[in-house]
């Protein structure tokens, strides 16, 4: 769908327009389940940032290839989990020998990304929108930041809501819902950005 | 002690824990799909398909799988049911396919699927996992169904297709449009918490 | 002990893997003929859709583009069919357009939006498509945008009807030297 040249405009579409989390409900899981801390949430915004460019990346090199040349396309789903999978593996490894101040920080959301179907939901609309390797570099970048972003202002609200007079059946998870349905409105708005 | 079959496993898909009123997983294809009756009926089947034949396996081979290596067998397992799923809905109904679109083949990091393969079928006997991984696929489907009566029903005036509201009804399109999803199920919750509160008293 | 344990681990990894790997590939070889045959009868219905008189659909690539020329049953190049891209409100729409040997439109079918529902999406009616038949380039704007266009938008999409006219009305004038024989 997004084959414009202009790459800004591929990074703004995944960051506001087409926001992976509020529009396009990728990643829902971990995103109800951390965001009552901000702290949290911005560990978790980082996390997703740096796994989802590093395995889109890699899954859209994979796929081109190593998939397409030989004509394995439907090995598709399998490959690009196991790469997942395994990327985040290597990058807990990597950052806990070399980072560990990151690691503190980072450290327990980077396996739970794994099963996160935001990273593996990226990667694939990457292949089919038919991007090209820096096309696709972008839109994961983007997508990622309108995750973290998304989530902070998640958190933000929930921490307000937690001091706030709610009806008992209301409390915690539905409140919750109702407040991501106000912020996919606002982010609705978005849509006729195309235009400028 | 475990029972050879018990039917528990089952209902308690249905209801008592039912996965998404009560686990809170699987929100992603949940409200992605839900505007739309036929296409939840779709990824109901799908889902439940996925979700029972890889408790099967898993289950099947839960004995000869070593513990570290439990969850990349497991997800490799799913994935290989997901992607027979993804290609048969593409042969037998392209329109399903495309609409489903990406969230086909996201049924394998569905916290559902591989929730229920670690907690359950690598634990228990076959037939058990094969009631649990139903129960709680039909729990699903039944949730996603009901939520794109609503949202269809209302947002656009049809279910299935067909007008359900008189000629002069407007379509209340916001429960169409992504906020309407969110609206839908965070008052569900609030129901099901409403009624869980009932029975208490 | 425990390197025994890894092997074995990683031996039931690739073991299982492998089976699953086969599998697939079964499953594949199986669907794919399918999957192929129903696309080309998707294309095919809505290139009939078009030209109703077309009896054969000729795919011919000139440079980047592509179109089909269609033949009616007497073997005469009755007009041609192109797929093209339009900006619209909420990305790009993909549409089909029948252009037929007096450079007029024979009719419009739109493959993919993303435009709102009940709004933007209005343009996949035939209430809107259906003004396009037998309008020429000349003719081929918005009413609200030149005097001389004949095509009504959408009430609260007109971004999105503006993007159906301009997206054909670029396309022709592109093609407006290369002449249907």
């Amino acid at each position: 769908m997004l084959n414009e040249q202009n790459l800004f405009l591929i990074f703004l579409s995944a960051f506001l327009v087409n926001n992976i989390l509020l529009i396009k409900f990728l990643g829902l899981c971990s995103f109800f389940g951390i965001s009552s801390d901000i702290k949290a949430s911005v560990g978790m915004g980082l996390a997703v940032i740096f796994v989802m460019v590093m395995a889109c990346s890699v899954s859209w090199v994979v796929y081109h290839y190593i998939l397409a040349p030989f004509h394995l396309e439907f090995l598709r789903t399998l490959t690009f989990i196991l790469t997942i999978a395994s990327l985040v593996q290597f990058e807990e490894i990597f950052i806990r020998k070399k980072a560990p101040a990151l690691y503190k920080s980072l450290g327990i959301y980077l396996p739970l990304i794994t099963t996160n179907c935001a990273i593996l939901g990226v990667a694939f609309l990457g292949i089919d929108y038919k991007l090209t390797f820096i096309q696709n570099l972008l839109y994961s970048f983007g997508a990622s930041c309108g995750y973290c972003l998304s989530i902070l202002l998640f958190a933000g609200i929930r921490e307000k809501l937690s001091t706030a007079p709610i009806p008992e059946n209301l409390k915690g998870i539905p409140i919750a819902f109702i407040t991501a349905s106000l912020m996919s409105l606002a982010f609705l708005g978005f849509k006729g950005l195309f235009k400028l | 002690m475990k029972r050879l079959i018990d039917f528990k496993n089952f209902t308690k898909g249905i209801w008592k824990e039912n996965p998404v009123l009560y686990l809170m997983l699987g929100l992603c294809p949940l409200l992605a799909i839900s505007g739309s009756v036929s296409d939840s009926i779709g990824m109901g089947i799908a889902f439940t398909f996925v979700l029972v034949c890889s408790n099967i396996i898993i289950s099947l081979i839960r004995r000869f799988v070593p513990a570290h290596v439990r969850i990349p067998v497991f997800i490799v397992i799913i994935a290989t049911f997901v992607t027979i799923t993804d290609y048969s809905v593409a042969a037998f109904s392209p329109q399903l396919h495309k609409n489903l679109g990406v969230f086909l083949p996201l049924i394998v990091v569905n916290c559902i699927v591989l929730g229920r393969a670690e907690a359950f079928a690598s634990k228990n006997n076959v037939i058990n996992s094969f009631l649990d991984g139903l129960g709680m696929g039909i729990g699903f489907t039944i949730i996603i169904v009901f939520m794109a009566v609503i949202r269809e029903g209302i947002g656009n005036g049809t279910i299935m297709g067909r007008p359900v509201f008189p000629e002069n009804y407007k379509p209340f399109l916001f429960m169409i449009l992504p906020p309407g999803a969110f609206l839908v199920i965070g008052f569900l919750i609030a129901l099901k918490n409403t009624i869980k509160g009932r029975r208490k008293c | 002990m425990k390197r025994k344990e890894i092997i074995g681990g990683i031996i039931v990894l690739f073991l299982v893997t492998s089976l699953c790997g086969f599998l697939l590939a079964e499953v594949y070889k199986a669907t794919s003929p399918k999957i192929e045959k129903q696309k080309r009868l998707e294309e095919e219905k809505l290139n009939k859709e078009i030209f109703p008189e077309g009896e054969k659909f000729e795919k011919v690539k000139k440079g980047d583009v592509e179109y089909f020329v269609v033949y009616d049953k007497k073997k005469r190049k009755i007009g041609r069919i192109y797929t093209i891209k339009s900006l619209g409100y909420g990305g790009y729409i993909y549409l089909k357009v029948g252009i037929d040997n007096n450079f007029k439109i024979k009719g419009v079918k739109i493959l993919q939006h993303n435009e709102t529902p009940g709004l933007g999406a209005k343009i996949t009616e035939d209430k809107f498509l259906n003004q396009f038949k037998n309008i020429g380039i000349e003719n081929l704007y918005l009413k609200k945008d030149n005097p001389k266009g004949k095509i009504d938008s959408i009430t609260g999409a007109t971004i999105s009807s503006r993007a159906v006219v301009n997206g054909i009305r670029k396309l022709m004038e592109k093609i407006k030297n290369e002449k249907i024989d």
